[in-house]
């Protein structure tokens, strides 16, 4: 049986003597990996990275690192004694010293433990922040001041690395740069790291794996492709909010028929008898546009999203439908009119509920 | 939870303290002499009356006084303001005792103020018609002007975190300055200024030397005899109750009223500075007049008094040993200081980390001690020593430990510890509010541990709060009296306890040097970390 790197069984997540999160499983394979936990604000993805670093305490399962049990019911190793790193939200510089010194302070940690040491001068290179380095952290922005944290963490180059909501106030155009780079420091250093996000994109390029929490649970751990392509519940769909569902009946092994749109074809994921009644998941990318279709619905939105447009149409049975069209395409529909979709309707991989 | 080093240290800190509170009111159920009866029948209601009157007029002079000075020089533009907005502070160097002394010297019968006016306009009975300020108005005068400061301060920095949009929000409802002024900008400092106001509260009610030196009756003053004249130290704990009882009434006003109080705007953004108006012509004069007059009357009237006689009677400066008195005064003020730092940085960081419930109310309880005045926590430590001697070092046969504590070094500043504890722990506690616990957090996780954490983390943090803790504890120290004068070893005197026996035995000239001795140590203290009291960093 392989050994997992980190891993968490059957824990109960807890803040003030309430529960957040119940019965979370879920491990990280090998040294290195970098995994995503997706969900909305307030759900207790920061009491599962708060836990993990052993600010809160585990009264259920256990937490295991490299072997080595960090928290359960009887383990409870201190937040100083694990070599877990957490980048807090609110980035929690220290407000009496600079940036400099704030980052410098996170090196004395590991100063005999990894033979390749990263320097200050990589770690502001890589986040650019020179510029602040001599700054106390009330003279920065938010932004900043979220690098400079994620810099202090970094530079400590710990077993493993939690980051919560690591780049919330950076900067819209900064952030993919920011993004690319971590990415690639994570896999240079080989620094397994756990990142909260409630940004599914962000999730989505940074993660090897994703996991999505929702009412008090885990309700999927997979590679990002699967989360989005093959999401396991309706809330996992309503959450990520990539599509809608609409009632369908199964005609044949690898047909469905739709009131509104007729015959859909495709690969199903899981088989359903033919004639039951499903829900079927219909995302903006699976349906596409032909003038010449005799299927023509009506548009009640158009959202300009620079590389394309989201249409909303009707159809006849009142349910909204969002389509994606490249930006380039040259026939742009204004609302009331009418689009049309190309029949027969193909998608790759048929999900119902 | 766990028990560790820091639970257990603040635990017994707080514990400490709290004994002779305990010890108050214990005495409750304790026998008395006859003494009890006999004041009943005569003079028990002109104390607490005494002491109601002294109190509402304290707070009604004290609030117009600190409120108004607070509002102009917040404000306002006029000459000198920016110098009025430290100078008004001075005051606190003026303990009311010796602004008792100052006004009795002026006014007195051939006193100051008549050589002013023989020199100026001849011989004369001008006697008649000097007014008097003693008895009760004299201790209302003294009391007010020299703790005014704490109402001007906090009142002071409430306005100065005042958002600006408030005020403008005003003007752009067509508001008056004077509409403006008591439908937002008082409510708006009422935290602060009830803060003040509790605090000038406490200090009235505990006040001795200046209500002992005008000979008005208070319960203080009834403490202090039941137990010097009557020997009756039960009855000075009863007494002490009933005061207490009244203290603690106002303590939970304060404490109600901070508690929805915010005292500060966000660090990042948010804080607008605020524009002063220019004043101009009549109102600019009037504004400076009213800030001159305090300024004279709290500060240079006082000094330049203990100063005149300093010059006119030069053989008390050579009778008295100087450099003895600085030394006992500073020596007291910097191992007590110290002490009173160190154990309640160590207790609030406890309080800090183990986030306990039982810990935290024994710490507000702790807390309390300031409320209670120096004249009850001296007879209440003798008390408790007298018992613990008696009760139980003696009947283990071991010596006694009066002497150890009563009349000794250690026995003053652990009681200094008592009565000036809540300074230290809210004023460290003040500095630590601004830690987000997300700090400590993050420093846990770059693998310090709580100690290196409190010592590499925390106390760089709060030098600041120290050295503004330090600096008031030390002004306290200096000026305080009846715990010296009660607890002091044989022939160890400070500038307060020479000031004071000089005074009581109607030697007023001779008061003068120690007193003014003390103003300018105080004076000195104060400008030297004026931006600390002010907190004006943001200005």
């Amino acid at each position: 049986m392989s050994k997992n790197f980190f891993e968490i069984k059957n824990v109960d997540f807890n803040v003030g003597g309430k529960t957040k999160v119940k019965n979370v499983s879920f491990s990280i394979k090998n040294e290195g990996d970098v995994i995503c936990l997706l969900g909305p604000s307030g759900i207790g993805k920061t009491t599962i990275l708060r836990t993990i670093a052993g600010l809160e305490k585990v009264k259920k399962g256990s937490i295991k690192l490299n072997g080595k049990t960090l928290s359960s019911e009887k383990i409870n190793i201190e937040p100083e004694n694990r070599n877990v790193s957490l980048a807090f939200q609110d980035n929690s510089l220290f407000p009496h010293y600079t940036v400099e010194k704030n980052i410098l302070l996170g090196s004395e940690r590991n100063k005999e433990r990894h033979k390749k040491k990263l320097t200050l001068k990589e770690i502001v290179d890589l986040l650019d922040i020179f510029h602040i380095l001599n700054k106390y952290p009330h003279e920065i922005s938010a932004g900043e001041a979220q690098r400079a944290s994620l810099a202090r963490s970094l530079i400590t180059q710990p077993d493993l690395l939690l980051l919560d909501e690591p780049l919330s106030n950076v900067d819209q155009s900064f952030k993919e740069e920011i993004q690319v780079r971590l990415k690639k420091i994570l896999n240079q250093l080989k620094i397994t790291t756990i990142i909260v996000t409630h940004d599914s994109y962000e999730a989505f390029y940074l993660g090897s794996k994703c996991g999505i929490i929702l009412n008090q649970k885990l309700k999927q751990f997979d590679d990002p492709y699967k989360v989005y392509h093959f999401p396991n519940s309706i809330e996992v769909v309503n959450f990520l909010n990539r599509g809608i569902l609409i009632p369908a009946k199964v005609t044949g092994k690898n047909t469905l028929e739709n009131w509104d749109l007729g015959t859909i074809e495709g690969n199903f994921i899981k088989e359903y008898p033919k004639g039951s009644n499903v829900q079927l998941l219909l995302q903006p990318e699976d349906l596409e546009h032909d003038d010449k279709s005799n299927l023509k619905l009506e548009v009640v939105d158009r959202k300009f999203r620079g590389t394309n447009f989201i249409y909303t149409l009707k159809t006849p049975s009142n349910t909204l439908i969002p389509v994606f069209v490249h930006s380039h395409h040259i026939h742009q529909h204004e609302v009331d009119e009418k689009f049309g979709i190309k029949r027969p309707i193909h998608i790759d991989h048929i999900v119902c509920f | 939870m766990r028990i560790n080093f820091w639970y257990i240290s603040s635990f017994l800190i707080s514990f400490f303290v709290i004994i002779p509170i305990l010890t108050v009111f214990s005495s409750f159920f304790e026998n008395t002499s006859n003494y009890y009866q006999v004041l009943k029948d005569t003079f028990l209601l002109e104390y607490v009356l005494n002491s109601l009157i002294l109190l509402l007029s304290v707070l009604i002079l004290t609030f117009l006084i600190g409120t108004g000075s607070a509002y102009l020089v917040s404000f306002f533009e006029f000459p000198f303001s920016n110098f009025f907005k430290w100078a008004l502070i001075l005051s606190f160097a003026v303990p009311p005792y010796i602004y008792a002394y100052s006004l009795t010297a002026f006014f007195e019968n051939y006193g100051t103020a008549y050589t002013i006016l023989k020199n100026l306009f001849g011989e004369a009975n001008y006697n008649q018609s000097i007014p008097k300020f003693d008895g009760l108005f004299g201790v209302i005068l003294s009391i007010s002007f020299s703790l005014y400061a704490y109402v001007y301060i906090l009142a002071r920095a409430s306005f100065l975190y005042q958002p600006q949009n408030l005020i403008d929000l005003g003007k752009n409802l067509g508001f008056t300055k004077l509409k403006t002024l008591y439908s937002i900008i008082l409510p708006a400092a009422r935290p602060a200024i009830v803060a003040g106001l509790s605090l000038v509260a406490m200090e009235t009610l505990a006040e001795f030397g200046a209500v002992d030196f005008f000979s008005i009756n208070t319960l203080t003053t009834g403490i202090y005899n039941s137990w010097i004249a009557f020997d009756d130290l039960a009855f000075a704990n009863q007494l002490s109750f009933f005061l207490l009882l009244f203290i603690f009434a106002l303590f939970i006003l304060e404490n109600l009223s901070r508690k929805k109080a915010r005292y500060h705007m966000d660090s990042r953004g948010g804080f607008k500075q605020k524009r002063k108006i220019k004043l101009s012509g009549g109102k600019s004069f009037m504004a400076f007049m009213f800030c001159f007059l305090i300024f004279f009357l709290s500060f240079l009237f006082p000094l330049s008094q203990m100063m005149y006689w300093t010059i006119k009677f030069p053989e008390n400066l050579f009778d008295l040993q100087i450099m003895t008195l600085l030394t006992n005064t500073l020596y007291l003020v910097v191992l007590s200081s110290l002490v009173l730092i160190i154990f309640a940085l160590i207790s609030n960081y406890g309080n800090r980390v183990t986030k306990n419930k039982t810990l935290n109310i024994l710490s507000t309880l702790s807390i309390s001690g300031y409320a209670i005045p120096g004249v009850i926590l001296a007879v209440a430590f003798i008390t408790f020593i007298a018992w613990f001697d008696e009760s139980v070092i003696k009947t283990y046969g071991f010596l006694s430990i009066k002497k150890v504590f009563i009349g000794s070094i250690l026995g003053l500043v652990i009681v200094y510890f008592i009565r000036f504890y809540s300074l230290a722990f809210n004023g460290i506690k003040s500095g630590y509010e601004k830690i987000n616990i997300s700090v400590d957090e993050s420093s846990y996780l770059l693998g310090y541990s709580k100690r290196k954490t409190f010592m590499n983390i925390h106390i760089p943090f709060l030098r600041n709060s120290l050295l503004f803790v330090f600096i008031l504890i030390s002004l306290e120290i200096i000026r305080e009296l009846p715990i010296t004068l009660i607890l002091r070893p044989f022939n160890f005197e400070t500038f307060a306890t020479t000031a004071y026996i000089s005074a009581s035995e109607d030697l007023l000239e001779a008061a003068a040097v120690p007193s003014l001795f003390l103003i300018l140590i105080a004076t000195s203290f104060i400008i030297v970390t004026s931006k600390y009291i002010l907190r004006d960093k943001n200005e």
